[in-house]
This record gives structure tokens, C-alpha cells and sequence, in this order.
């Protein structure tokens, strides 16, 4: 956060002040460097909720199909950080697999 | 007080007749109607896998039906009933009106947004290139 105020702050002050020209070149310096230290360790191809792709206003518990591919083998819901899902759209997935458990159309743990 | 919706969903056992489901089906319907309320549709999904068994049985005559009423008298008499029939192995009821209601809100708050996005990039358009090609290159 302080390396990336500091490039803000200089240029109002550079034309004002006489220290401007010497200061003016360091900023701009150090600004480069996080970014480029944060693009070379982060290369991580990024989740996108499925649902918001869709334009999901509503989960509907009765199409199991949907909500399938949400939980896991042994019948336990996905957390968030597997399937990238957005939390507004994780609460109300939960919801909508825990009702269709309620009636049989996914199971609560796989039977062996 | 405001309409309440309602899903009910029953499940029956495989091995009962088309008729007597279409029996708990009309006993439902009587019930909802004594009470002031109402069964807006009726879908019969068939037999189909259970995904884990119930009653030792693994499947199931899936009836889905909508409820609309006024009070939750009616949701407690129709669940009476369910419990009582022998054919009916599992039920639920889930109140809907509200979510609905949400993904009616959420669906107007889009459509006007989409509706204010193009008038904004019509103004964009002689500022900074940099935006207006991202913009065409959203549209394209």
C-alpha cells in the first residue's frame, strides 16, 4: 500500500517543489517493482463463478444436474476455494443442495 | 396478509397405481381448496432414482406441485394429509414467494443497468480511446 501511494503523491509535487526533479525518478522506480514481482509469482489461472456467468438470480434446488457437479464424491458440498463460485451465489447453492437432499434428489452421503 | 407460494414436492412409492397417486392428488387439492388456498400446478415427474434409499427402496414416484395461499394453515393440513397416506414415503414444502421476489428485484436492477450502459458508452466515445475499445471489444 505505501509503494503505491507514493508515485500518487509526487507528481503535484514535482513542478512545485525544488526537490521535485531529484525526487521525481525514484517513485516511478519503485512503482515498477511490485507489480512486476506480484505478475511473476501469481501466475494462477483465476476461478470464475459459474453462476454469475450465467446471470443466475435464482438456484433451483429440483434440477440436480445442476447442482451436482458441486459436491463432492462422498456426497459433502465443494467448499468455495475448489470451484471458484462467488459467496453470494456459494449461500444460496448451499441452500439449494441442502433441500434437494431433503428429498432424495442428491444424496447426503454416498452409500457404500 | 400477502400470498404466500409454496413448492410441494411428495414422493410415492414405485409400486403404486397412476390412480392412486392421481387419488392423493385430488384429496390434496380438496384439502388446499377448503382451507383457502390453492394449487396452482401439477407436475408428475414419474419414477425416478433416489439417491439414497428410503423405506429400503431406491425409487420413486415424484409428484411437484405449487401451492399458493394466504396463511400456513393450508401448508399444515396438506402435510397432515401426506403423513397420513399410505402410498406417500417423503414430502417437502418450500417457500418460494420470497426468493422469487428477490430474483424478480434482481432481474429488474439488471435490465436497467443494461438499459444505462449504452448511453454511457455513447457518451464515452469522444474521451479516451483506451475505453471505447475496450467497449467494442466487449460488444464484438
Amino acid at each position: 500500500m505505501a509503494d503505491e501511494n507514493v508515485p500518487v503523491q509526487a507528481p503535484p509535487s514535482a513542478p512545485s517543489g525544488p526537490s521535485g526533479p531529484g525526487g521525481g525518478p525514484r517513485p516511478q522506480g519503485r512503482a515498477g517493482g511490485p507489480a512486476k514481482r506480484g505478475k511473476r509469482s501469481f501466475v494462477r489461472k483465476k476461478k470464475v463463478c459459474r453462476f454469475c456467468v450465467d446471470k443466475a438470480d435464482f438456484i433451483d434446488y429440483k434440477k440436480a444436474e445442476i447442482l451436482a457437479p458441486f459436491i463432492q464424491e462422498r456426497g459433502k458440498i465443494l467448499p468455495r476455494r475448489m470451484t471458484g463460485t462467488c459467496a453470494r451465489h456459494q449461500r444460496w447453492l448451499t441452500v439449494a443442495i441442502k433441500r434437494a437432499q431433503n428429498i432424495a434428489l442428491l444424496p447426503f452421503a454416498a452409500e457404500l | 396478509m400477502e400470498e404466500r407460494q409454496y413448492d410441494l414436492i411428495f414422493i410415492c412409492r414405485p409400486d403404486t397405481p397412476e390412480a392412486d397417486v392421481d387419488k392423493v392428488i385430488a384429496t390434496l387439492e380438496h384439502a388446499a381448496a377448503e382451507k383457502g388456498g390453492k394449487i396452482e400446478a401439477v407436475n408428475k415427474w414419474g419414477r425416478r432414482r433416489m439417491a439414497y434409499r428410503v423405506q429400503k427402496l431406491r425409487e420413486g414416484y415424484y409428484v411437484y406441485l405449487v401451492v399458493k395461499s394466504s396463511h400456513g394453515e393450508v401448508v399444515k393440513e396438506l402435510e397432515r394429509r401426506l403423513k397420513v397416506s399410505d402410498a406417500v414415503m417423503k414430502y417437502l414444502t418450500v417457500r418460494l414467494d420470497e426468493e422469487l421476489k428477490r430474483q424478480e428485484k434482481l432481474k429488474r436492477h439488471r435490465e436497467r443497468r443494461a438499459a444505462r450502459r449504452p448511453r454511457k458508452a455513447a457518451t464515452a466515445t469522444p474521451a479516451p480511446t483506451p475505453g471505447s475499445g475496450e467497449q467494442a471489444a466487449a460488444q464484438a
